[in-house]
């Protein structure tokens, strides 16, 4: 029991570093003008039917958001969720952190696309 | 007395029969017990062994190094860089040289296999610059 606990903080620290971490580099980078884009990312819900073993039954989203400067187009909206799914030890991460769902969103509105974390990993440890 | 006798005897062999029949009873339920616990000791290192093994496979994902960084980079310009090495580094560009062509064939292979990663396509370019010769 004490280690569940001790399991359950371990975790909310690896995941609010990760955020920070992502959002510290998008940051720098849209601040060096290496990117024309401010990404944030964020937890979300995240959809139910994604679930596997590690998913955490609160928020299992990890969602990308254009924050600020040039508009995201439905391709770059893709682009980005397919270069964060080509990147096999951040999925891998993600996967173990309790995330199921990615969701990459433009600043406006609710237009986005969301990908199924577990179709990109093996999880047969 | 020998009614008395025979009474006796006859309820002693009840109690002999009752006895064995509880006894019976007793063995087959001790035997279900002994295997039921068998089996949950069975489970139980099962479930550790799937435990220590989940824990084990977190472990690891969480020791990798992530480049957000390059993340970051690719998600703008890795298609653009692609899109230029894949038509400048393409292998029938070089039909007559067949060294050339080799170096180049090998060259297109990895840029197809980092499209997505922007800090490899950029070692690639420099690597096909120096070795095919061509300005990117």
């Amino acid at each position: 029991m004490w280690n569940r606990i001790r399991e359950w903080f371990r975790d909310r620290s690896a995941r609010a570093r990760l955020l920070r971490d992502f959002n510290y580099n998008a940051r720098k980078a849209f601040i060096e003008g290496i990117v024309p884009t401010l990404l944030k990312a964020g937890v979300s819900k995240g959809c139910s039917s994604y679930r596997h073993q590690f998913s955490d039954w609160l928020k299992s989203g990890f969602r990308v958001q254009a924050f600020a400067g040039v508009e995201l187009s439905k391709s770059d909206i893709i682009n980005i969720g397919e270069v964060v799914l080509s990147e096999n030890a951040l999925v891998r991460t993600l996967v173990v952190l309790g995330f199921d769902t990615l969701e990459v969103h433009g600043d406006v509105g609710n237009y986005g696309c969301r990908w199924q974390l577990k179709d990109y990993i093996q999880l047969s440890y | 007395m020998n009614d008395t006798m025979n009474d006796t005897i006859n309820n002693l062999s009840n109690i002999s029969e009752q006895i064995d029949i509880w006894m019976c009873i007793a063995l087959v339920e001790l035997i279900l017990i002994v295997f039921l616990l068998m089996k949950i000791k069975k489970g139980k290192v099962k479930w550790q062994e799937n435990l220590s093994r989940k824990e084990q496979f977190k472990q690891d994902a969480l020791k990798e190094e992530i480049d957000f960084g390059n993340i970051i980079q690719s998600s703008f310009h890795a298609q653009q860089l692609y899109d230029k090495l894949k038509i400048k580094c393409h292998p029938d560009r070089f039909p007559n040289d067949a060294e050339k062509n080799e170096i180049a064939n090998e060259i297109f292979q990895e840029i197809a296999k980092n499209k997505r990663n922007y800090k490899k396509l950029l070692e690639l370019k420099a690597q096909a610059e120096q070795q095919l010769n061509i300005n990117i």
